[in-house]
C-alpha cells in the first residue's frame, strides 16, 4: 500500500497505520533525519494547545501521514495528562472538521473521489456498523470505499449522510455505545434522561451523531498514550519536548482549577460545606455533589477530610472511602460532580443567585466557579491550602 | 444475640447449605467473595477480598464456614483475590440495581408492615423491569429477592460489561428521572415549511409524557364540557380562558395529538405538560440506590443463600412467576419447614409468614422452625431450651 492522500488526511484510521507500516519508517531514523516531519508533529501539538486543532495539512501527504506517530511521541514523551487529553481532542476536532465536510459534500465528482471519507467507513473503522444505524434503514447497505455500492447512491456514504433534503436525518444507537460516547458531553440535552430511548437505541440526529463519532476519534487517538518512548527517539526529541513543556507551563493548562477558594464557591456547595462542617448527616447525593466538586477543583483526600472538619475516628474512615470512591482510587473511572440540573432535581440548588441565573444559565456549579476566579485578580486570591499552614498540604497538593 | 442463638442458628444455616444445590453466578471464578460469620462482636465484619480459589467449591465452603452473609461481586477480575481493588485489574462488571424498602418514598417507615414494605418494594420493581425490558432492550435479567426488604436486579447482557461508573450514573438518573428537562422532552419537526413543537413520541421519558397525556385526553372527552373544563382548571396555571382554549383544542385535534403535535393547544397546552412531567415522573419514576448501581466493585448478596437478619433465603425469581412470588412465604427456606422448636420471645408483636398471621407473646413458647429461626434472626427472640 502506497501513501495516498486519504491516509494523511486520516491518519488515526487502521488503513493509515498499515501505511506507515509498509513504508518501512523506522521512527528512530525518522526523527533523526527528517526534519520537516518532526516540526509537523511539533506543530500538531502546538496547535492542539493554542487553538484546540492540529492546525492545516501539509502538502505532502507523507509528511502529514508520518507526523502523526511523531506527535504521538512527543506527547507521550512529556506525558502530562492534561496535555494528551488536549491533544487528543484537537486530532478529533480536526477529524470532525474534515469528516463533516466529506460526509456534507454532494458534487457529482465525491462519489468518485476516493480521498473523501463515507460515514459507513467511518463507522466500520470503529467497530460501530452493527450498534448505530440510521432510522431510514439506509445505514444497512454498508456500502464503502472499496466497494461500487458507493457510486449508486442512497448508501450512507453519498451527500445525504446526516442531511437529507435540509432535514436532519435520524438514527439509532444502541444504548451503551451512546453512554460511551457522549460521555464528555456537559449539556443537559445529552443526559440519558433526556433522551428518546426505546429497544435499547437513543435517537440521536445527524449533527449529533457527528459529535458522538469525533469523541469515538478522541478515544482512539488517547488509545495507548502515552507510549514507551525508546531511549534514542527520547533523546533525539529533548528539545522539542522540553519546548513543550514549556509551553505547557505558560499555558498554565496543567493546574486545571485546583484553587481552593471557599468565598468563591456557588451558593449550593457553600450551603453543603457549611452544613459538613456543622456535622450535620447529609444524603448521599450531597456528601457526593460536595466531594465531587471539591475532587475537581483540585483537593485530595486528605484535604478534603480536612476540610470538613469530621472528628478523627467518627466518620473520617468514612469519608476518607468516600472520596477516594469519588476520586477513582477504588474504581476505573472518574466521578464528575453534578450538573445544576441534578443538583436541583435533589433539593441541593439553594439560595441560587445572579451569577447561577445570569451568567452560568443554571448549567454546572463548576462553571460558576470558575467564573468567580476569572473575575478575581490571581494575587488577591488565598487558596485556603496555604491558609491552613499544614505542612502535609505541599506534599499532596500535587494532582 | 446470645450465644446459643448464634450457635443454633449457625448450624441449621449449615444444614441448609449441605442440603441445597447452588447454580453460580456466571464466571465465578473471576469474581470476588466475600461474607461476614457469625459472631459475637457487636458490628459485623466482612472478610472480603476471597477468590473461589481460596474457598475451594462454593457448596463446600458454605457447609464448613456457615456464614451469616455471603456475598459475590459484580465486577469480574483477572485477580479476584488481591487484597486491592487496583491489584484485581477490573475486566467489567454486571449492572446491578437495588431496590430496598429504606430507599422507597412510598414507604412509611415505622408504620407499614414488613408485607406492605415488600409489597411496595415490589411495585417498584415492576416500574425498573419496565425501563429495562422497553427502554433498555434488555435480555439477561435476574431478578432476585434481597431476603431482606427489596429485590435486586442483574443485568448482564454483553453492552453493558463495559460501562464505566458515570454511564451506569447516567442509568440510575434515567430510571429515577433525575435531571429531565420539561422543554427537552420536546422536539420540533417541518409541518409544511413551519416548525412546529411536538412531543418526542418514539422512546424516553417524551414517549411516557406522552402517554401520560393520551390518557388524560380520554378520560377528559369522556367527561361532559363542564366537568371537563373544570378538571383542567384544578392545573396549576390555568383559568377558566385557558381551559376553554385547551379543552377546544384536544376536542378537534385528536389524530394531532396523537402523533405528538403539541404547537395546537398554545400556552395552556404547555403548562398541562410541565404538570404532567413532574407527575409522570413521581408515577413512573424506580427509586433504586444510587451508589450500588454506580458502583462496579460493588458485592451483593449471593442468590440461594440465606439472610442472616431475616433467615429467609435470597431468591432467584422467574419472570413469569413474579406477580404471583410472595417473599413471606416463598423464601422460607425448605429446612426449616416441618420442625417446631422453643424460643424466648424478647419483642413480641404480630408476624406474618408462610401465609400465617402469629401474634407473638413475650416469654417461651414453641413455634414452627422457620418462624423461630426468623425471629431470632431479627432479633426478636432467643434459642430457648428444648
Ligand atoms: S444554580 Fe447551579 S450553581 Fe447555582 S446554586 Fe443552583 S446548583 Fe449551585
Amino acid at each position: 500500500m502506497t501513501i495516498q492522500p486519504i491516509h494523511a488526511r486520516y491518519p488515526f484510521r487502521e488503513t493509515a497505520r498499515q501505511a506507515v507500516g509498509e513504508a518501512g519508517v523506522d521512527l528512530a531514523a525518522l526523527v533523526a533525519e527528517d526534519a520537516a516531519v518532526v516540526e509537523r508533529g511539533v506543530e500538531r501539538v502546538v496547535w492542539a494547545l493554542e487553538d484546540g486543532t492540529v492546525g492545516d495539512a501539509h502538502d505532502v501527504d507523507r509528511i502529514e501521514l508520518l507526523s502523526y506517530p511523531v506527535a504521538r511521541v512527543l506527547v507521550s514523551q512529556v506525558d502530562e495528562h492534561i496535555l494528551t487529553r488536549r491533544y487528543a481532542e484537537a486530532e478529533a476536532a480536526t477529524a470532525y472538521e474534515r469528516f463533516t465536510a466529506d460526509f456534507a459534500d454532494t458534487t457529482e465528482l465525491k462519489s468518485a473521489n476516493a480521498q473523501q471519507l463515507s460515514l459507513s467507513d467511518l463507522l466500520a473503522e470503529f467497530d460501530l456498523s452493527g450498534v448505530i444505524r440510521s432510522a431510514d434503514g439506509s445505514l444497512a447497505s454498508g456500502a464503502s470505499e472499496t466497494s461500487p455500492e458507493r457510486r449508486s447512491g442512497g448508501g450512507i456514504g453519498d451527500g445525504s449522510a446526516v442531511v437529507s433534503d435540509g432535514q436532519s436525518r435520524e438514527f439509532r444507537v444502541e444504548v451503551g455505545t451512546y453512554l460511551d460516547l457522549a460521555s464528555d458531553q456537559r449539556g443537559d440535552e445529552w443526559g440519558l434522561v433526556n433522551r428518546a430511548l426505546a429497544d435499547g437505541e437513543v435517537v440521536v440526529d445527524g449533527e449529533e451523531l457527528l459529535v458522538l463519532l469525533r469523541q469515538a476519534v478522541r478515544h482512539r487517538v488517547e488509545d495507548g498514550l502515552p507510549l514507551n518512548v525508546p531511549a534514542a527517539i527520547e533523546s533525539e526529541l529533548e528539545a522539542e519536548a522540553a519546548d513543550l513543556r514549556e509551553r505547557l507551563s505558560e499555558l498554565d493548562l496543567t493546574r486545571d482549577i485546583d484553587t481552593v477558594v471557599p468565598e468563591l464557591f456557588p451558593p449550593c456547595m457553600k450551603s453543603l460545606l457549611d452544613r459538613v462542617q456543622k456535622g450535620e448527616h447529609l444524603e448521599h447525593h450531597s456528601r457526593f455533589a460536595i466531594a465531587s466538586f471539591l475532587t475537581s477543583i483540585g483537593m485530595t483526600t486528605d484535604e478534603i477530610v480536612d476540610i470538613f472538619q469530621v472528628n478523627p475516628g467518627f466518620g473520617e474512615e468514612a469519608t476518607r472511602y468516600q472520596v477516594d470512591h469519588i476520586r477513582g482510587a477504588t474504581s476505573p473511572t472518574d466521578y464528575s460532580p453534578p450538573s445544576c440540573a441534578t443538583m436541583q432535581s435533589y433539593g441541593d440548588c439553594v439560595n441560587k443567585d445572579d451569577i447561577c441565573e445570569d451568567v452560568i444559565d443554571e448549567s454546572h456549579p463548576l462553571n460558576y466557579y470558575e467564573h468567580r476566579l476569572d473575575q478575581e485578580d490571581e494575587d488577591d486570591l488565598t487558596d485556603w491550602r496555604e491558609q491552613r499552614g499544614d505542612d502535609d498540604a505541599e506534599a499532596d497538593s500535587e494532582a | 444475640m446470645q450465644e446459643q442463638t448464634r450457635a443454633y442458628l449457625r448450624g441449621r444455616f449449615g444444614d441448609h447449605y449441605r442440603r441445597t444445590e447452588f447454580t453460580p453466578p456466571p464466571e465465578a471464578n473471576e469474581r470476588e467473595w466475600g461474607y461476614v460469620p457469625w459472631t459475637d462482636s457487636p458490628g459485623e465484619t466482612m472478610v472480603r477480598h476471597r477468590s473461589l480459589l481460596d474457598m475451594g467449591s462454593l457448596e463446600d465452603f458454605l457447609a464448613r464456614e456457615k456464614p451469616k452473609h455471603v456475598y459475590f461481586s459484580a465486577g469480574r477480575y483477572d485477580d479476584p483475590g488481591a487484597s486491592s481493588m487496583g491489584a484485581k485489574t477490573w475486566r467489567s462488571s454486571d449492572l446491578v440495581f437495588d431496590l430496598d424498602a429504606d430507599h422507597l418514598p412510598s414507604v412509611t417507615l415505622g408504620e407499614d408492615s414488613y408485607a406492605e414494605m415488600l409489597a411496595k418494594c415490589k411495585d417498584a420493581l415492576k416500574r425498573l423491569l419496565d425501563f429495562l425490558d422497553d427502554d433498555f432492550g434488555f435480555d439477561d435479567l435476574t431478578v432476585v429477592f434481597s431476603g431482606g426488604r427489596g429485590y435486586h436486579v442483574h443485568v448482564r447482557d454483553e453492552t453493558v460489561q463495559q460501562l464505566e461508573s458515570d454511564s451506569r450514573r447516567e442509568i440510575v438518573d434515567y430510571v429515577r428521572g433525575i435531571g429531565l428537562d420539561p422543554e427537552l422532552v420536546e422536539t420540533t419537526e417541518m409541518r409544511g415549511g413551519v416548525t412546529a413543537r411536538v412531543l418526542e413520541t418514539e422512546g424516553g421519558w417524551g414517549r411516557r409524557v406522552h402517554e401520560h397525556l393520551l390518557t388524560f385526553v380520554d378520560d377528559l372527552l369522556a367527561m361532559d364540557d363542564d366537568e371537563a373544563k373544570a378538571r383542567l382548571q384544578e392545573m396549576d396555571g390555568i383559568g377558566e380562558g385557558r381551559a376553554n382554549t385547551i379543552y377546544g383544542a384536544l376536542e378537534n385535534n385528536a389524530e394531532a395529538l396523537e402523533a405528538g403535535n403539541i404547537e395546537l393547544g398554545g400556552v395552556g397546552l404547555r403548562t398541562l405538560l410541565d404538570a404532567f412531567v413532574s407527575e409522570v415522573v413521581e408515577q413512573q419514576n424506580a427509586p433504586i440506590d444510587e451508589p450500588v448501581t454506580t458502583d462496579v466493585n460493588r458485592l451483593i448478596r449471593l442468590p440461594g443463600s440465606l439472610h442472616g437478619g431475616s433467615a429467609l433465603q435470597v431468591q432467584r425469581i422467574d419472570r413469569a412467576d413474579l406477580d404471583a412470588f410472595d417473599p413471606l412465604v416463598d423464601a422460607v427456606p425448605e429446612t426449616f419447614v416441618g420442625h417446631e422448636i422453643n424460643v424466648d420471645v424478647t419483642d413480641p408483636g404480630p408476624v406474618e409468614l408462610k401465609g400465617d398471621s402469629f401474634n407473638l407473646q413475650a416469654g417461651e413458647v414453641s413455634v414452627p422452625e422457620y418462624l423461630g429461626a426468623f425471629l431470632m434472626a431479627r432479633g426478636r427472640a432467643e434459642k430457648a431450651p428444648e
